[in-house]
């Protein structure tokens, strides 16, 4: 009788409860992957074009810090691989995050394994079915990713070895939210704090890319554009990846068997008996709600921003020697720096916009938990409450942008000693708002219709950010780059900024909202 | 007597399914009035409509002479509810909790939530996602008795609860109809409904079956053949239900 005992019981039944899940998810990944083939096969067909897309973003550090390094942009594979890396890297790992909190935390959050154990599983099973369900489903990924590549004409070697990569940067997060999982007594938070790792894999890489590369290597993501597939063709970084992944499976497995079932390292702690005045505001407790959300996510954009800000100063020396970017930034402004502001602000919106509609869609949040009765069985209208909702998303989203484009001036100032900059920075990060606001009118919109269609809001995004990543090559037709509202925002602070665009902006998602609020108004509750 | 609940042939349909098919409900003023039917028969469907939280596809459903759907906040300011399945916020504390929701009626009578907190025994101070089943049932209990509400809408109020605790939420629906208010309690205890409620509805598959005092229920099984005045109400629920 080990502490294993069962695990073989326990992986086939979270194999049966996922039937659904891992077919839709593999289909989903190994389809995004066909359509970096088609399309980039497609839209960079003759090594003369493909040639002309290396000369337009190689070294481009506002795209290096979005997407990695550029260096294997000149053949087709490895400009699939460069576009391809970071989506679907994070998305995976998104996937196997979801995957083992839900097979070994969320399971014993809801006293689920207590009836596992009672009936005779050891209690490492449980955790071992989680890593072991996850990990089928990303060998299946990375199986579906190098024939996907394959039969799209690329080579065999290079293309598994991206597909290693790109799963082996989510096995690294499976075992690492293992750990988290042993750390937390709550689901949500421990998929908080793996989010929180995620984030800065990204943010490690994304200024390791722009600064020489020391931390892009303390970074898992580092790891995947490191092997440089199709393009020098690295194994050896997967062996990092291996070695993580062993340890920390074995610190999981450690922590676990230390620990009482339905236990974490960290114990909720008692708080008051009595609510603060702050939360007897239905605005207050809906922001205390939202609050956590708010300072990780101002916290996580204004880092950045700080990061991008003390590396300015070397940006400016690598813009002015490539005649590429002077020709392009240079129809912008004068200001060769402005406009890599400005293009980095717009990245940071985008990323920020994942908050305005999270934050937008709280409502549909407590909807799904059946929170919502006992809240709206007191005289608290639906409408107001979800206004106030969107109301804290719009002004958080606004200056949290803000802050982060005041972090820039700060770490400008911080390494050149010449802090003017910051107010500027600052007020073109308002410029951004009205973008966010609009997307996240979208999501209200769709949760208008039905909570069940608000998981769209992030497709939408989705194809936000490809729509700049592709623009940023000049290659996209101007009526697809048009359907993005980023696309409309002012590049403050490298123009001056015309109003119209933003009031137009802002209208159409007040519209949006006020649409959004009157079908919530009028549907049942789920 | 006025009523304070009225609904007739109230009729609602999701997607294919009808969950609620010509339900007739009256509940008037100072009763207590006991809310039967097996599981799936349409019991939570009639209080969120009754709550304005859906909206009913045909029927009438009126709370004081008023339609819920239309009126729904002024109507709560007059009611309080404590569902059968309480979820809460899990970093809210139960204490938190209680204040946050009194506050959207104006605040609750700090005396009068002290002493349900020490007669339900409920540590305030711990956080709701350390709360067990009959916690969190205890924290919807306290927010819902300490308002002065005219109308109290239990659905499986005390599922979860203790004996001791379920004496005590009995003697506060006592209390309530002291105080000349009304209760709709939807519950599977049958012995506590028979010893609270003054009259009951039976409904089964999302219509009513009967309805009336446990006398009239009564006369109805009698008409049925058998010896009505030694059952109990559980024996009439499941004599009706058999039928």
């Amino acid at each position: 009788m080990s502490g294993f005992t069962g695990t073989r019981q326990a992986l086939l039944f979270a194999l049966k409860r996922d039937r659904v899940i891992i077919p839709v998810w593999l289909v989903g990944l190994i389809g995004w992957m066909a359509m970096y083939v088609v399309s980039y096969s497609g839209l960079y067909g003759t090594q003369a074009e493909l040639d002309a897309l290396y000369k337009s973003v190689a070294g481009n550090p506002a795209v290096e810090a979005m997407s990695g390094p550029t260096g294997g942009l000149r053949s087709l594979g490895g400009a699939i691989a460069w576009d391809s890396t970071p989506a679907l890297s994070i998305i995976c790992a998104v996937y196997a995050m979801f995957s083992v909190i839900r097979h070994s935390r969320a399971e014993e959050e809801d006293a689920r394994t207590d009836l596992l154990l009672a009936s005779g599983a050891g209690r490492l099973a449980p955790l071992a079915a989680a890593l072991i369900v996850t990990s089928i489903v990303l060998a299946l990924a990375a199986i579906g990713f190098s024939l996907v590549l394959v039969i799209g004409g690329l080579a065999a070697a290079p293309s598994i070895l991206l597909a290693l990569g790109i799963t082996g940067f989510a096995l690294v997060i499976a075992s690492t939210t293992a750990v988290f999982a042993q750390v937390t007594t709550k689901a949500r938070a421990a998929r908080g704090l793996v989010g929180v790792v995620i984030g800065v894999s990204w943010l490690m890489r994304a200024i390791g890319d722009t600064s020489g590369g020391t931390l892009t290597w303390l970074s898992p993501l580092g790891w995947v554009q490191e092997t440089r597939a199709f393009w020098g063709d690295r194994w050896w970084p997967l062996l990092l990846m291996v070695l993580a992944t062993a340890v920390t499976v074995r610190l999981s497995f450690w922590l676990l068997s230390r620990r009482d079932i339905g236990s974490g390292l960290i114990q909720p702690r008692p708080g008051p008996a009595h609510a603060s005045a702050s939360i007897l505001h239905p605005l207050g407790f809906s922001f205390r709600i939202q609050r956590a959300t708010i300072l990780g996510w101002t916290a996580m954009l204004c880092v950045y921003g700080l990061a991008i800000g003390t590396i300015g100063d070397n940006i400016e020396g690598i813009l002015e020697s490539s005649s590429a970017f002077s020709e392009a930034f240079a129809s912008l402004s004068s200001n060769l720096l402005d406009s890599y502001f400005a293009s980095i602000l717009t990245v940071i919106a985008l990323l920020g916009a994942g908050f305005t509609i999270s934050a937008v869609l709280r409502p549909a949040a407590e909807e799904n938990r059946d929170r919502v009765a006992l809240l709206l069985a007191e005289p608290l209208g639906k409408v107001r409450w979800v206004a106030g909702h969107v109301l804290i998303a719009w002004i958080a989203s606004a200056l949290m942008i803000a802050a982060a484009g005041l972090a820039i001036g700060i770490g400008l100032g911080l390494v050149s000693g010449d802090f003017s900059q910051a107010p500027t920075l600052f007020a073109s990060g308002f410029v951004q708002a009205p973008a966010m606001w609009l997307t996240g009118s979208l999501a209200l919109l769709l949760f208008g219709i039905s909570s069940r269609l608000t998981p769209i809001a992030w497709g939408l995004l989705a194809v936000f950010v490809l729509i700049w990543t592709l623009a940023s090559f000049g290659n996209l037709p101007d009526w697809v780059v048009d359907l993005s509202p980023f696309s409309h925002t002012p590049a403050a602070p490298a123009v001056s900024v015309s109003p119209e665009p933003l009031a137009v902006m802002t209208g159409i998602a007040v519209l949006l909202t006020a649409m959004g609020l009157f079908l919530w108004r009028r549907r049942d509750l789920a | 007597m006025s009523a304070v609940i009225e609904v007739s042939g109230l009729v609602k349909n999701f997607g294919q399914t009808r969950a609620l098919d010509g339900l007739d409900l009256k509940v008037e003023k100072g009763q207590v009035h006991g809310f039967l039917g097996p599981n799936g028969s349409g019991k939570s469907t009639t209080i969120r409509i009754l709550l304005g939280l859906i909206r009913a596809s045909g029927g009438e459903a009126l709370l004081f002479g008023e339609d819920p759907w239309r009126n729904a906040v002024g109507l709560h300011r007059r009611l309080a509810y404590v569902p059968g399945d309480v979820n809460l916020w899990p970093n809210l504390t139960g204490g938190e909790t209680i204040d946050m929701l009194g506050s959207l009626r104006g605040g609750l009578d700090p005396k009068r939530k002290q002493e349900l907190v020490e007669r339900f025994e409920l540590d305030l101070t711990k956080k709701a996602a350390a709360y067990s089943k009959g916690n969190r049932q205890k924290v919807a209990l306290i927010a819902a008795l300490a308002t002065d509400a005219e109308l109290f809408i239990f659905d499986e109020p005390t599922s979860g609860l203790d004996p001791l605790k379920e004496a005590v939420f009995q003697d506060c629906v006592r209390e309530i109809i002291g105080r000349g208010d009304t209760i709709l309690l939807s519950s599977h205890i049958l012995r506590q409904l028979e010893h609270l409620a003054d009259t009951f509805t039976i409904i089964r598959r999302g219509a009513t079956v009967e309805t009336g005092t446990l006398h009239d229920l009564r006369q109805i099984a009698r008409s049925a053949g058998r010896d009505p005045d030694s059952m109990s109400l559980e024996d009439l629920f499941l004599s009706i239900y058999r039928q």
